[in-house]
């Protein structure tokens, strides 16, 4: 299945240039390991980078700099490939990283009988986590105080914007009021990035979201 | 076929260090690229003294690492500048930088060898195009690379929309990538 929706050009630039903070380049990477024509775009915008650093002016070093490189040559450790866990289950590995394990190994809190979560980490109000809906599974019309990232993994969800399957990036911000819903098949993943909370319009979520961390 | 003469012989003392740990090769390497990757730095509001420690950390990364580099794939340049990029965010984020890893998927179809020449001429057109670029569209590619601050704030402070610094950035991305591309 080819993927229709990517990160824009200015995400994409920020993740090359390096200034994405970390849910962010989560989020491209993971993408990145979907997707072949953003990791080309990536590869392109870093050579504008490289571009960028040969015309920069060079600021002068101080005087023994040179001189203290090349007395480290010696001494500097061969270059080994760092080790990667390997995963038994198409897990991308940059999120391999971050589950500790594969996704059949994900440990899920429920939050209703189709619905289940997983926090990763969390960078003061951001919020990083797996979500994970059984096929129907209504993740409940909301809208957004910051912005929410979702990026699929496995399975797909359809609102009213379109249908999105693996690889597939939706960026949600305050202006958008969305109902997701899993399609059918196999259970929908998402790694799922929110700035804020979700302002959920249904009163059971109003008083549960919030419990869960939403 | 045009291409960029310093950036072919950068790239060549780099295959000197790597396959004759030529210090003589390294030390010209150093010359053209620690003063670069100090001012890069020092751009993104490294401290001096920082700076200076993590562009004499990229070139012992040049060193170390220097077989594993691949003329077709970038330019000596270009792979600096991931390694500085990625040195100042292990540096200053102290965050994990969530890294791709090419076992990650599957091999894409792999430039043929003979493609480093006509990669160092297309990153030779890209560097011709960053100069030709419309000012609007130079410092929205500028800022995102030395301004470490999200879009939504470089739109603040050139009090324009998000919108127009996305569809700046997206023109230039166009031109440059436009210009990697195009047959000599």
């Amino acid at each position: 299945m080819s993927i229709a929706h990517h990160p824009d050009d200015a995400l994409l630039l920020a993740y090359a240039a390096g200034i994405t903070d970390e849910a962010e380049g989560l989020l491209v990477a993971t993408h990145m390991t979907f997707c072949a024509a953003c990791r080309a775009a990536v590869a392109d915008m870093e050579k504008i980078g490289g571009g960028l650093l040969e015309r920069v002016a060079p600021a002068p070093l101080t005087a023994d700099a040179l001189n203290r490189a090349l007395v480290r040559l010696d001494t500097v450790k061969p270059y080994e490939r760092p080790h990667r866990d390997v995963s038994h289950d198409g897990t991308p590995d940059v999120l391999h990283a971050y589950l500790g394990g594969d996704l059949a190994d994900v440990r899920w809190r429920r939050m209703g009988p189709k619905l289940a979560y997983a926090p990763l980490f969390r960078r003061g109000g951001t919020r990083v986590r797996l979500l994970r809906g059984a096929p129907g599974a209504d993740a409940g019309r909301h809208s957004h105080y910051g912005l929410e990232y979702t990026l699929v993994l496995r399975g797909g969800y359809t609102d009213h914007t379109g249908s999105y399957g693996p690889g597939d990036l939706q960026l949600a911000d305050a202006a958008v009021s969305h109902s997701p819903v899993a399609d059918p098949g196999e259970d929908c993943i998402n790694l799922a990035v929110t700035t804020d909370s979700l302002r959920f319009e249904n009163l059971l979520q109003k008083i549960a979201g919030p419990l869960f961390g939403f | 076929m045009r291409r960029d003469p310093q950036a072919m012989e950068l790239d060549t003392l780099l295959g000197r260090v790597a396959q004759g740990r030529d210090r003589a090769a390294f030390a010209a390497l150093f010359a053209h690229f620690a003063p670069r990757i100090k001012a890069y730095l020092m751009r993104l509001g490294a401290p001096a003294a920082l700076a200076e420690d993590l562009a004499q950390e990229a070139m012992l990364s040049l060193w170390r690492k220097a077989q594993l580099f691949d003329p077709a794939k970038a330019s000596c340049g270009t792979w600096l500048f991931t390694i500085a990029r990625n040195l100042r965010i292990d540096a200053l984020r102290r965050e994990r930088r969530p890294e791709l890893d090419p076992g990650d998927f599957a091999p894409e179809a792999e430039p043929d060898p003979g493609d480093a020449m006509s990669l160092a001429a297309g990153e030779g057109r890209l560097r011709e195009a960053l100069g030709t670029l419309p000012p609007d569209q130079a410092l929205v590619v500028e800022l995102s690379f030395f301004a470490d601050k999200p879009h939504s704030q470089i739109a603040d402070e050139l009090a324009i929309p998000l919108g127009t610094v996305k569809s700046r950035l997206r023109l230039a991305m166009a031109r440059l990538r436009g210009a990697l591309g195009e047959m000599p």
